[in-house]
């Protein structure tokens, strides 16, 4: 069986976003990257693959940009590319059932993705996917190791490291953890860009995409920051306490 | 904020997939480890090994070589691997030019098979290192009259002379040497540890400080024959390598344009005088306006130019023009970008100062900016300039 690994591309996290008539300007926005916490993902299924456990399907879902993350993906090892081909804006069931589909025909019982997207934070894909597939899931972990059918995940408690065993099939939902991130190079991005594509629509996978129960009805800039204010001297003391008082009622 | 590399017409489009994705590998690795490290390395006058070796597994060491473990990738990728790595400092690039272009591609064109086999595979991964001896103490522009010889006593060659200006010379694990043998001009590999030989490290430079630079001394040094380039004879072979690494050149003094030009446009967007950021006065705007001229004009000619070395349809004088125009602009970007930081400029929080430092030896070096006017006279005329003999 495979590891499925799913990868939304993101404004890179570095980023300007523009706002042009309540919506994110899509244009402005220069530089478009894997998800971080994706990216944990893939790492580590790029290690569990190297373990012995079975290839490693990229899976992405979004405009033909988003092709690009599953090339990335491949430099580093992935070896399967699956591109669900989608200009709509889609809800999070939507996502799932998309995913869920591709998860399903790609035969695989391992699928790894990061706790939340860098743009939507809504943290709901892999939960959402696990419930559609009928698979066990077990969320922010930071690195998973397999030994027979059985994989034992390793995440932050809240008292220290906890060791979590859980039986296949099953969803990893990653957090940040010490794994560092492999480059890719040159022999890797050579390969990658031979890789095949298989691209998918929403129709082969038999999801209708226009049947969306949420919609965005705008977007906003965050306020802008106040500039702080700067006290010197002893004699600013009373002044200081007297603004945290009255004015930051922190005291 | 990411990095936006300056691009005014579009020269991203060009590329392809490949070429992009192996620019924002180097893109990536420079901002992540180079950025954050160069002061210090400069202020140490150090090349840090774990440079060497992060350079060697992105595998873009003698980019645009087939064969024998090389990457064998497009001319122009080789150009924007240079410009990423000289976007973050001239002595990086310094060091994947020398090891590329003069040490690894003489090997690779005038080499024997075994010579190949036994050093390009490594050189390609960075376990080797290589450095390249043409100029003398005595002998730059002049090359022709060198004075290092080499003898043939039979059974091995025995090497006399000194070489200077050495990129890489002290860590090299071998040196690809042009001397004289019966008064013509041929190439030997020397290693590391041969009889004889030596390479002490120079100091005291006020540029590319983080990148070594030595001396290379033979005192009877004793080598083997079978470490002599069969394939090329007189000044054709050290040429031959200078245009390659020149080529890289002209990519990677856009790269440290666009350092400096990013600098100083957000130095002048945040920087405040007499009520106003100084972006918005006129005399800066102008300043700015002509950076961008002249980077777009660069990037043109270095694209031009890597797709003719893609297509093999080059003349040497092509090369010369756009490595001279290229550090020509890019120095002069270094000092104006100097001036729009104002006194901050001279500080390493900023990269301008360093840029425009190393720029000095980048329009130096591989040929001076006088030398590549003299190689276009002489095309122009059809008169060489260069010796005032006949």
């Amino acid at each position: 069986m495979g590891i499925a690994v799913l990868l939304k591309q993101v404004p890179d996290t570095t980023a300007k976003i523009g706002i042009s008539g309540g919506r994110v300007d899509e244009s402005s926005i220069t530089k478009w990257s894997i998800s971080p916490y994706d990216e944990y993902a893939l790492e580590n299924a790029v290690k569990l693959k190297e373990s012995g456990y079975g290839d490693v399907v990229a899976i992405t879902c979004g405009p033909a940009r988003a092709a690009k993350c599953l090339t990335e993906a491949a430099a580093v090892g992935a070896d399967r590319l699956i591109h669900i081909l989608t200009e709509s804006s889609l809800d999070s069931i939507q996502v799932q059932s998309l995913l869920s589909a591709a998860v399903k025909e790609a035969e695989c019982d391992v699928v790894m993705c990061g706790k939340q997207a860098a743009d939507t934070n809504s943290g709901s894909t892999g939960p959402g996917l696990a419930s559609s597939l009928g698979f066990s899931c077990v969320g922010g972990v930071t690195g998973v190791s397999m030994d027979g059918g059985v994989a034992s995940a390793t995440r932050l408690g809240p008292s220290g490291l906890e060791e979590v065993e859980v039986g296949v099939p099953c969803v990893f939902t990653f957090d940040k953890g010490d794994s560092e991130l492999r480059r890719p190079n040159v022999r890797g991005i050579m390969m990658a860009k031979k890789k095949p594509i298989d691209s998918l629509t929403p129709d082969d996978l038999g999801v209708d995409e226009s049947n969306s129960r949420v919609s965005i009805t705008s977007h906003s800039s965050p306020p802008e920051k106040q500039p702080g204010q700067k006290f010197v001297g002893s004699e600013s003391v009373p002044e200081v306490v007297n603004k945290l008082r009255e004015e930051a009622n922190v005291i | 904020m990411a990095y936006e590399a300056l691009d005014f017409y579009d020269i991203d489009s060009l590329l392809t997939e490949e070429e992009r994705m192996v620019r924002d590998m180097v893109r990536d690795w420079v901002e992540e480890r180079i950025l954050p490290n160069i002061e210090d390395a400069c202020r140490d006058g150090v090349f840090p090994d774990e440079w060497r070796a992060e350079i060697g597994e992105m595998g873009i060491l003698g980019a645009p070589l087939k064969g024998y473990g090389c990457p064998g990738l497009s001319y122009i990728a080789y150009g924007l691997i240079c410009q990423e790595l000289e976007r973050g400092d001239s002595g990086v690039r310094s060091f994947a030019s020398v090891q590329g272009s003069l040490a690894m591609y003489p090997i690779w064109d005038f080499g024997s098979e075994e010579q190949k086999e036994k050093y390009l595979p490594g050189m390609a991964k960075g376990d080797l290192v290589g450095c390249f001896g043409l100029t003398e103490p005595d002998y730059g522009s002049n090359p022709g009259d060198m004075i290092t010889r080499a003898e043939d006593k039979g059974d091995h060659f025995l090497l006399n002379g000194a070489k200077m200006w050495i990129t890489n010379g002290t860590i090299a694990d071998l040196a690809v040497v042009w001397a004289k043998l019966e008064g013509e001009i041929r190439g030997f590999i020397v290693e590391k540890g041969d009889e004889g030989f030596s390479a002490p490290e120079m100091k005291g430079k006020h540029s590319l400080k983080a990148s070594v630079t030595s001396e290379l001394v033979f005192q009877d040094c004793k080598i083997p024959k079978d470490r002599m380039l069969p394939d090329v004879k007189g000044l054709k072979g050290p040429f031959s390598c200078l245009n390659n690494a020149r080529y890289g050149i002209s990519w990677g003094a856009v790269g440290a344009a666009q350092s400096c030009f990013n600098s100083a446009r957000e130095y002048a967007l945040s920087r405040i005088q007499f009520g106003h950021p100084i972006a918005s006065f006129q005399l800066v705007q102008n300043k700015l306006s002509w950076m961008l001229r002249e980077i777009t004009k660069g990037q043109l000619l270095a694209y031009h130019i890597g797709k003719k070395k893609d297509d093999g349809s080059w003349i040497p004088e092509q090369i010369s023009l756009a490595k001279m125009n290229n550090v020509d602009m890019a120095l002069e970007i270094a000092r104006m970008s100097r001036d729009i930081h104002g006194a901050n400029g001279i500080l390493d929080e900023y990269p301008v100062m360093r840029h425009m430092a190393n720029l000095e030896s980048v329009k130096t070096y591989e040929g001076t900016h006088d030398i590549h006017n003299l190689i276009l006279g002489r095309h122009i005329t059809g008169i060489q300039s260069f010796t005032r003999e006949p």
